[in-house]
C-alpha cells in the first residue's frame, strides 16, 4: 500500500512530444483510472510507472520514494497485461510464484503464497496446468495471481480485460472491485472503457493528445465534465449538445436555441452575459412532459426499445437528441414530443475552447 | 432456349465436378504427377541403381550385385572419413549459423533506425549461389593473392601467407566459417519472422518480475521460437548434407580426404569415376541417415505435440 505522485511527467520520442506534464495523486489505497482513446498516452504512462519506459522528465514517487532511477523490478511494483504475458513453458503455478522465485524467496513460502493466492482467485485446481490449457478468464486469473502473490505496493493494470468477452469481461471486472476492496492496495488501471473506468476508479484521469483533460472521481467526471471532450467520451449514449445563446432579461437567464428554451440555475444572474453557449444534456436527463411545461420541443425520429429502457432521437430544430425514457413509451416516428429537463443537472460549454462554464 | 440447355457446356461440366469429392484429386493431380515423375521416380531408380554394377567406364559389368556396395562400403576408409566430416562439417555449420543468425535477429528486432538496410544488407550472403559464393571466397582465402591473408599479415596474426585449403587442419574450419557465413541470414530471416511473433508483454512482465537478459533468453525468447528453430535446422541440415558444391569448389574433398563428406565423395564417384552403382548405395546411406536424424530431432524438440 502506498500514494502515487506523478509529478509534471513528460515523455518525448525524439520531437514529438507525447505527454505534456503530467501531474497526478493518488492516495493510499486508491484506484486511479487513466481512461483515453488510444494514443491519448496513457499505456505510456503506466509503462513510465512500472519503469518500461523512460521519462523524458518529471518524477513518479511511489509510497513517497522517487523511482525513476530505478528498474521495474526495484520498484515495488505489480503488472497484469492485457495479453496476460504469461510464460508459456511454465506451468500456472510457477507463473505465478516466478517473480518470488526471481526474487530468492524460498520454496516453502512461494509455494504457501501461490497457493493463498490461487485460493483468492479460485484457480487452485489450475497450479499443474499450461497456460495453453487455460481458457482467455483463466489466464486472466493466473495474470491477476502473478500480481497479487508478490504483494507489491502499487499494482499496474494494463488493460485486462479488453481480450475478455463481453459476459466475462463484467465478471472479472466486478472480481477485481472485489479483490481492491480486499487487499486495499493502491492501483493504476489503463483503460479505454468508460464503463470500467466508472464501476472501478475511485479518481479517473480522463487523458487525450498527451494531456490530462480531466482528473477528478468518476461521479464529478460524469456530471460536471470540464470539457466537452470528456463530456463526449464518457457515457453512452453520448451527451447531447445543443449549440443556442444565453439571454437574459431581468435577474432571469435563459438559454434559447431553435426548439428549445429554458431557465437557467445562476449564482449570480445579473453577471451572466448574454453569449453563444452550447448546452449538454445527459439523454436520461431528457424528460416526457406536458406540453405546456416542454422546455425542448422536437419530432421523433427514431425509438430504440433496449428492454430496461428506451431510446427515442429526437429532431430538435437542426440538431438530433437522444432521450432515454422508461420502457413503455408509446410514441411513434414522426410525433412531436415534449421533454423537460433539470436545470441542475446541465451543463454549459464555451462554442470556441469547448471548456466547461459556470454561471 | 431448350436446344442450349442440351448444348455441352465445359465450364457448368467443370463446375459440377467441383461439388464432388473427386474435385480434390482432380486438384492434386499435377502436382502429384509432377511429383511422380522429378522426385519419386529418380529416388526409386537411384536405390534401384545402388543394388546394381553401373560403371560407364565398364559398361559389360551390368547386372544385380545385391549388397556388394553396401559391403564395400563397411570396408571402404574414405566412406567412414567422409562421414565423419560431414557430421563435424554439418553439425559446427549448423551450430554457427544458429548462433548468429539468433544475434542478427535479435539486433534487427530492435527497430533500430537503419535496421531495415542493414536487413537487406545481411540476406545477401543468402543471395549469393553457393557456386559464387565458393570462387569469391577461394579468391580471397587464396594463399598468394587473397585479401584475408594480407590482413591478417598486416595485423600480425599471421607471420607468412597461410595456404588455407591445403593445410589438413585449417582446410575444415575454413570450410565451415564460409558456410556459417553463407548460411546464417536463412536462420537470421526465419527467427527475425520468429521474434516478431513474441508479444512484446511478456519481456515487459519479465522486467517487472526482475529476470535478466540471459533468463528473459532461456524462458521466453528460446522456448518461444523452439518450433522455428527445429525447422531451420531440419531444413538446413537437410541442404547442407546433400550439397557438395561449396566444398566441391574450395577444396574438392582435399586435401587428402580432409574435407571429404558424404555428398562429395558420391558426387565423385558418380561423376569423376562413373561409378554410379557405388554412388548410389552412397546416396542410399545419406537418405536414410537424414531420414533417421529428421525423425529423432522432430521427436526431440517435440514440435509435433504443441
Amino acid at each position: 500500500m502506498a500514494t502515487l505522485s506523478i509529478k509534471d511527467v513528460r515523455k518525448a520520442y525524439g520531437s514529438v512530444q507525447v505527454l505534456h506534464g503530467v501531474d497526478i495523486e493518488l492516495e493510499d489505497g486508491g484506484f486511479l483510472v487513466l481512461l483515453g482513446p488510444s494514443g491519448c498516452g496513457k499505456s505510456t504512462l503506466l509503462n513510465m510507472i512500472a519503469g518500461l519506459d523512460d521519462t523524458s522528465g518529471g518524477d513518479i514517487l511511489i509510497g513517497g520514494r522517487s523511482v525513476v532511477d530505478l528498474a521495474p523490478k526495484d520498484r515495488n511494483i505489480a503488472m497484469v497485461f492485457q495479453s496476460y504475458a504469461l510464460y508459456p513453458t511454465m506451468s500456472v503455478a510457477r507463473n505465478i510464484g516466478f517473480g518470488l522465485e526471481r526474487r530468492g524467496v524460498d520454496a516453502d513460502k512461494r509455494k504457501r503464497a501461490v497457493e493463498d493466492a490461487a485460493r483468492l482467485l479460485q484457480i487452485s485446481h489450475l497450479l499443474d496446468r499450461r497456460p495453453a490449457n487455460l481458457s482467455g478468464g483463466q489466464r486472466q486469473r493466473v495474470a491477476m495471481g502473478r500480481a497479487i502473490v508478490r504483494d507489491p505496493e502499487l499494482f499496474l493494470f494494463d488493460e485486462p480485460l479488453s481480450n475478455l468477452d463481453a459476459k466475462l469481461r463484467v465478471e472479472m471486472r466486478t472480481e477485481i472491485k472485489r479483490l481492491h476492496e480486499r487487499l486495499g492496495t493502491s492501483i493504476v488501471y489503463v483503460t479505454h472503457d468508460q464503463i470500467e473506468a466508472m464501476t472501478l476508479g475511485t479518481k479517473v484521469a480522463v487523458m487525450k493528445g498527451g494531456y490530462i483533460q480531466q482528473l477528478a472521481d468518476p461521479r464529478t467526471i460524469y456530471e460536471r465534465p470540464a470539457n466537452m471532450f470528456v463530456a463526449s467520451f464518457i457515457g453512452s449514449p453520448a451527451m447531447n449538445f445543443l449549440p443556442g445563446r444565453l439571454v437574459r432579461n431581468a435577474d432571469c437567464v435563459r438559454f434559447e436555441a431553435s426548439g428549445v428554451s429554458m431557465a437557467m440555475l445562476a449564482s449570480n444572474p445579473a453577471e451572466v452575459s448574454e453569449r453563444p453557449v452550447v448546452l449538454g444534456i445527459r439523454p436520461e436527463e431528457l424528460k416526457v412532459a406536458a406540453r405546456d411545461q416542454a422546455s425542448v420541443t422536437g419530432m421523433i425520429d427514431v425509438v430504440e426499445p433496449t428492454g430496461p429502457e428506451t431510446m427515442v432521437t429526437v429532431q430538435v430544430g437542426e440538431r438530433s437528441v437522444t432521450a432515454r425514457v422508461p420502457p413503455r413509451f408509446a410514441g411513434q416516428r414522426n410525433e412531436a414530443i415534449f421533454l423537460t429537463v433539470d436545470p441542475v443537472s446541465i451543463n454549459l460549454f464555451d462554442p470556441d475552447t469547448e471548456q466547461r462554464i459556470d454561471i | 432456349m431448350t436446344s442450349s440447355a442440351s448444348r455441352y457446356l465445359p465450364f457448368r461440366a467443370l463446375g459440377e465436378l467441383s461439388e464432388t469429392r473427386y474435385w480434390m484429386y482432380l486438384l492434386l493431380l499435377p502436382s502429384l504427377v509432377l511429383i511422380l515423375l522429378v522426385i519419386a521416380y529418380p529416388t526409386l531408380y537411384g536405390m534401384a541403381i545402388s543394388f546394381r554394377e553401373m560403371r560407364l567406364t565398364r559398361p559389360g559389368l551390368d547386372g544385380w550385385v545385391g549388397f556388394k556396395h553396401y559391403a564395400a562400403m563397411w570396408s571402404d576408409p574414405v566412406f567412414w572419413i567422409a562421414l565423419k566430416n560431414t557430421v563435424v562439417w554439418v553439425t559446427a555449420a549448423v551450430v554457427l549459423e544458429l548462433a548468429l543468425g539468433l544475434l542478427t535477429a535479435t539486433a534487427l528486432n530492435r527497430d533500430l533506425p537503419g535496421t531495415k538496410i542493414f536487413a537487406v544488407l545481411i540476406l545477401l550472403p543468402y543471395f549469393l549461389p553457393n557456386v559464387v559464393a565458393g570462387h569469391m571466397w577461394a579468391l580471397l582465402l587464396d594463399p598468394r593473392l587473397g585479401v584475408i591473408n594480407d590482413i591478417l599479415v598486416r595485423v600480425g596474426v599471421l607471420q607468412t601467407y597461410k595456404a588455407w585449403f591445403a593445410d589438413p587442419n585449417a582446410a575444415l574450419a575454413a570450410t565451415i566459417l564460409v558456410e556459417a557465413w553463407h548460411g546464417f541470414p536463412f536462420f537470421a530471416l526465419l527467427l527475425l519472422a520468429g521474434l516478431k511473433s513474441i508479444p512484446e508483454d511478456l519481456y515487459k512482465a519479465a522486467a517487472v518480475d526482475g529476470a535478466g537478459v540471459a533468463a528473459q533468453l532461456r524462458l521466453i525468447t528460446l522456448p518461444m521460437l523452439k518450433t522455428v528453430i527445429a525447422a531451420a535446422v531440419i531444413l538446413r541440415v537437410i541442404s547442407l548434407v546433400n550439397s557438395p558444391d561449396l566444398l566441391l569448389i574450395l577444396t574438392g574433398g582435399g586435401p587428402g580426404d580432409a574435407t571429404q563428406v558424404l555428398s562429395l565423395y558420391a558426387f565423385q564417384t558418380a561423376y569423376k569415376e562413373f561409378n554410379f552403382g557405388y554412388a548410389s548405395a552412397l546416396s542410399v546411406v545419406m537418405f536414410v541417415i537424414l531420414m533417421i536424424f529428421a525423425v529423432a530431432y522432430i521427436r526431440m524438440s517435440r514440435i509435433t505435440k504443441e
